[in-house]
């Protein structure tokens, strides 16, 4: 029986998408069997960020509404053994699903899978309630400001009172830079405010940007900051143990140009 | 770059330790405003099944949630006046 696992955040546009993709691109690679969920309904990315766009045909509304049958509706990804997608409908909305009919795939999924990820869309609202229905575990993404990490307590409440557990954070776009000068939380900051599991730091890296624009994921090419922290990541989750990279660790130039640059 | 020599020698607190600190303010704050509601509902249920077997005026009735360290404690108080006989010998 597969695990399944809700990538969630609160706020908007911290990296849940590019995390579901990569942790699932990454989880593959280590050879384990694993099914990605876009749970977006009505503003579905997942498909597009991973480079499967063109090949969805059906999706988990077709399922629902016995359209179609679930296996039919996964789309393989050929790059890499025993990694599936599950796209979700861009014509309806949120509403059009039920928590329990989620649930419900995420069952069958976990039949067939190791690994189930949910790509969460942002909110509190039915959106999360879909996403999180079928849920075992969370990875809550967050990134070192405000209002991202005040949303990712709010979630961390809805999580805990819905029982999900461990729930584990994600700190993404993480830039040792801005920490090294003081003008950016650090992950013991961080995990001050949220007293949650740390499962890893993904840094600040253009990688992303241009490994989305090409539709294959991080993980995929080099071993670039970014890529190196989400194979990290999906090893941990794997059960092995790595110990949290330290990206402040930087040379004493670095630490010279720190202070002259330092910010308050 | 463009630095002051004010910049440079000033004691003023970093940005990121500023952050944490009004985080931490208005995490707790959220926390309680969500707390708050269930704390309401839990007031009538106790209440509910307290008049059942005290007698008491709903206004004199304090609940507070105090926090110790990582774990909570609910203090109620529940002033009553006296016991309904016929229930306490059931
Ligand atoms: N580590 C990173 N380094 C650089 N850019 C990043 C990083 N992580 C995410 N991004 C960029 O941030 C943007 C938002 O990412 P993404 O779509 O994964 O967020 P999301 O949480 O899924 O958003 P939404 O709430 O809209 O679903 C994208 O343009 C992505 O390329
Ligand atoms: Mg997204």
């Amino acid at each position: 029986m597969g695990k399944v696992i809700v990538v969630t955040s609160g706020k908007g546009g911290v990296g849940k998408t590019t995390s579901t993709a990569n942790l699932g691109t990454a989880l593959a690679l280590l050879g384990k069997t694993v099914a990605v969920v876009d749970a977006d309904v009505g503003l579905r990315n997942l498909d597009i960020v991973m480079g499967l766009e063109s090949r969805i045909v059906y999706t988990s509304m077709d399922v629902i509404e016995k359209q179609c049958e679930l296996s039919k509706a996964l789309v393989r990804d050929r790059r890499v053994d025993g990694l599936m997608l599950l796209a979700a409908s861009q014509k309806n909305n949120k509403d059009d699903i039920q928590p329990e009919q989620m649930k419900a795939i995420c069952d069958k999924l976990r039949t067939t899978h190791d690994f189930v990820l949910v790509d969460s869309p942002a909110g509190i609202e039915r959106g999360f309630s879909n996403a999180s229905a079928g849920a075992d575990e969370a990875i809550v993404v967050t990134t070192p400001d405000v209002s991202a990490i005040r949303d990712a307590d709010r979630i961390i409440g809805l999580l805990q009172n819905a029982r999900i557990e461990p729930i584990n954070l994600v700190l993404n776009r993480f830039s040792p830079q801005l920490v090294g000068n003081g003008s950016m939380m650090d992950q013991a900051d961080v995990l001050d405010i949220l007293n949650i599991e740390l499962i890893g730091v993904v840094p600040e890296d253009s990688g992303v940007i241009t490994s989305t624009n090409r539709g294959i994921p991080l993980v995929y090419e080099d071993g670039s900051p970014g890529a190196q922290a989400y194979m990290r990541i999906a090893r941990r989750l794997t059960g092995q143990r790595i110990p949290i990279h330290n990206f402040e660790q930087k040379g004493i130039l670095n630490n010279i140009l720190n202070w002259f640059t330092r910010k308050r | 770059m463009n630095i002051s020599i004010k910049q440079l020698f000033g004691r003023k607190p970093k940005s990121s330790s500023i952050a944490k600190q009004r985080l931490k303010l208005v995490i707790t704050q959220d926390r309680f405003d969500v707390d708050d509601r269930v704390m309401t509902r839990l007031h009538h249920e106790l209440a509910e099944v307290l008049a059942k077997y005290f007698e008491f005026s709903a206004n004199s009735v304090k609940m507070d949630l105090k926090q110790e360290g990582n774990s909570y404690i609910l203090v109620a108080d529940f002033p009553y006046t006296k016991f309904h006989d016929t229930n306490m010998r059931q």
